[in-house]
């Protein structure tokens, strides 16, 4: 009786502090540090926290309108929700970063974060927030804001970072310090001329580090549309992402890679023996959302099958890179690549089935996927598969017939010469 | 030697034997040079178009839950997964549905107002076309929409 009595309290209590625990607090960062929207990588957002639940309803991002919407890891609260929405549907029907950002303040205890690369950054509603701004001349201005409105005007150089501690955080009480301590870095990289991508992976591994509010989350490159998708986001509900300062994977030299856990079996590259480096979640964060500027980005279609889109990628590369923008040496190397196995799967290519647009350096691939799951295409041989088929069984079977013959040699030759 | 084996039967054998593997040969490579399968037109992928704030896996995702996934293939006018057969039109408006009703992950709001799904019988490719609307959500637990 009282043990029932005690396990209904402590469920009571279980629902109570699920209900409360929902003003969890984050880390929210938008980066500018290049307003014209030029710079395929001047503009970067992100957030990450202690909390459960940062799913990628906290670091929205369209990739039509150049806008991210960022706010806490709250599940399914609603207001925050009904804030979220607003926001976005201001900012896709023109709205600045101010005016979507403003509208959190009609909710109670909500915080939304908004920005993009020409509507500028703002923060509204509840947080305790540094806007840095970075003049043409290389003066660095933090300012502190808390509640209401902050912005980071469009046009400027600059970055909005929002911080505080989660309740149950370890490192609890460590947000004030932090969040000036990375404003601080976060100023000095903008004015040192770094893109803003690098910018929002430095603040991640200085927040996750310093201040504990390390779990992803994720960040979002405002001008190429690039996402980190559900990379470091949480499996399930009411559960944390991935630890941000935790090690996410080991590459080798030579391009080979393995995600961890599995990766702590591995000292070196299984394939030629070379050393393999460890990449850490924020560095992972980090080449996730950069774009390179010789970079090729390929878009494969026609095929689902695991694989052929990297596979694919990394052999358009090597073409581009060597011969130029040529859709037919583009589809003489991936046919020579599907004949020597290295893609399986799919069908030979035309070059009518490569489309290339070197103005964007992009590359699309139509591949045809091979049906019965064969892996590799079909033979081209001058005589019908039919007739084939037909020869060859009835090879067989005069095969077999010899060997019956040959078995019951004896038994048979004896019986013809009875008759 | 234990068995006793005349040399005329060793040939025969040696004979059979060559037969036997030049016509396993031959209907493999009859099997390798057929362009036909008669397996039906797998779905061999899906392009998506008009999404922006939906990730693109999330409603990949829902075409998968409804049936046009690798594995599955169209057979005449009907669609053959894994767990069973549906008549093509019908998986096509359960694919509208489903893709209407992907979410914003970690949220149960459904921006996506319309969905358009075109199956090609002879390539398998399914694409997607899609409207995503912010003007007019319905939040569960708030009166009105945002």
């Amino acid at each position: 009786m009282k043990k029932s009595k005690l396990v209904g309290i402590l469920l009571f209590l279980m629902t109570v502090s699920m209900l409360v625990h929902t003003s969890a607090a984050t880390m929210n960062v938008v980066v500018i540090t290049d307003p014209t929207g030029q710079d395929p990588n001047g503009a970067a957002a992100g957030s990450q926290s202690w909390a459960e639940n940062m799913f990628q309803s906290t670091f929205i991002l369209s990739k039509e309108k150049h806008f991210t919407v960022l706010s806490g890891g709250e599940g399914n609260e609603t207001p925050r929700l009904a804030a979220v929405m607003e926001a976005i549907n201001n900012l896709e029907n023109g709205g600045t970063a101010q005016s979507a950002a403003q509208l959190a303040n009609g909710f109670s205890g909500i915080r939304v974060m908004t920005g993009g690369p020409t509507i500028g950054a703002a923060v509204g509603g509840y947080f305790m927030a540094y806007v840095i701004i970075v003049s043409d001349n290389g003066t660095i201005t933090i300012t502190p804001y808390s509640g209401g409105i902050a912005v980071l005007p469009p046009g400027t150089k600059g970055a909005i970072i929002h911080l505080r501690n989660t309740p149950g955080n370890p490192q609890y009480g460590t947000a004030d310090a932090v969040r000036l301590q990375t404003a601080e870095m976060m100023g000095q990289m903008i004015r040192d001329g770094y893109p803003a991508t690098d910018v929002v992976a430095a603040a991640f591994k200085n927040v996750a580090i310093n201040a504990g509010e390390k779990h992803g989350g994720g960040a979002v490159n405002l001008v190429s549309g690039i996402t980190t998708g559900d990379m470091f986001t949480p499996t399930e509900l009411n559960t944390t992402g991935f630890s941000m300062d935790q090690p996410y994977s080991k590459i080798s030299d030579t391009g080979w890679s393995v995600a961890f856990p599995e990766a702590a079996n591995y000292q070196t590259s299984p394939i030629d023996g070379s050393n393999l480096t460890t990449v850490y979640a924020y560095q992972a964060l980090r080449n996730a959302i950069t774009v390179d500027a010789n970079t090729t980005s390929v878009a494969v279609y026609g095929t689902d099958a695991p694989g052929v889109a990297s596979t694919t990628q990394e052999i358009v590369q090597a073409s581009v890179d060597k011969h130029g923008f040529s859709g037919t040496q583009i589809a003489k190397d991936i046919n020579s690549a599907i004949s020597s196995g290295l893609l399986v799967g799919v069908n030979n290519v035309e070059a009518s089935d490569i489309n290339v647009n070197q103005n964007q350096k992009a590359v699309g691939v139509y591949f045809k996927a091979l049906p019965d799951d064969r892996t590799s295409p079909p033979w081209n041989l001058p005589i019908s598969s039919s007739v084939l088929n037909l020869l060859g069984n009835m090879q067989t079977a005069i095969g077999l017939i010899l060997v019956i013959l040959v078995l019951f040699r004896s038994t048979l030759i004896s019986s013809f010469l009875k008759k | 030697m234990f068995i006793k084996v005349r040399r005329d039967t060793l040939i025969i054998l040696l004979l059979a034997f060559l037969l036997i593997f030049s016509g396993r040969v031959m209907t493999y490579m009859s099997y390798a040079s057929s362009t036909t399968s008669d397996q039906g037109v797998a779905i061999s992928g899906v392009i998506v178009k008009g999404n922006d704030i939906v990730p693109l896996d999330s409603i990949r995702n829902s075409l998968a839950n409804v049936g046009f996934r690798s594995g599955s293939y169209i057979q005449g006018d009907t669609l053959v997964t894994s767990k069973r057969q549906v008549p093509l039109n019908e998986a096509i408006a359960n694919a509208k549905t489903a893709v209407t009703q992907t979410t914003i992950p970690g949220t149960q709001l459904t921006p996506i107002v319309a969905a358009d799904v075109e199956v090609d019988n002879s390539t398998g490719i399914v694409t997607v076309n899609v409207i995503e609307d912010f003007s007019n959500i319905h939040i569960n637990g708030l009166n009105g929409t945002y």
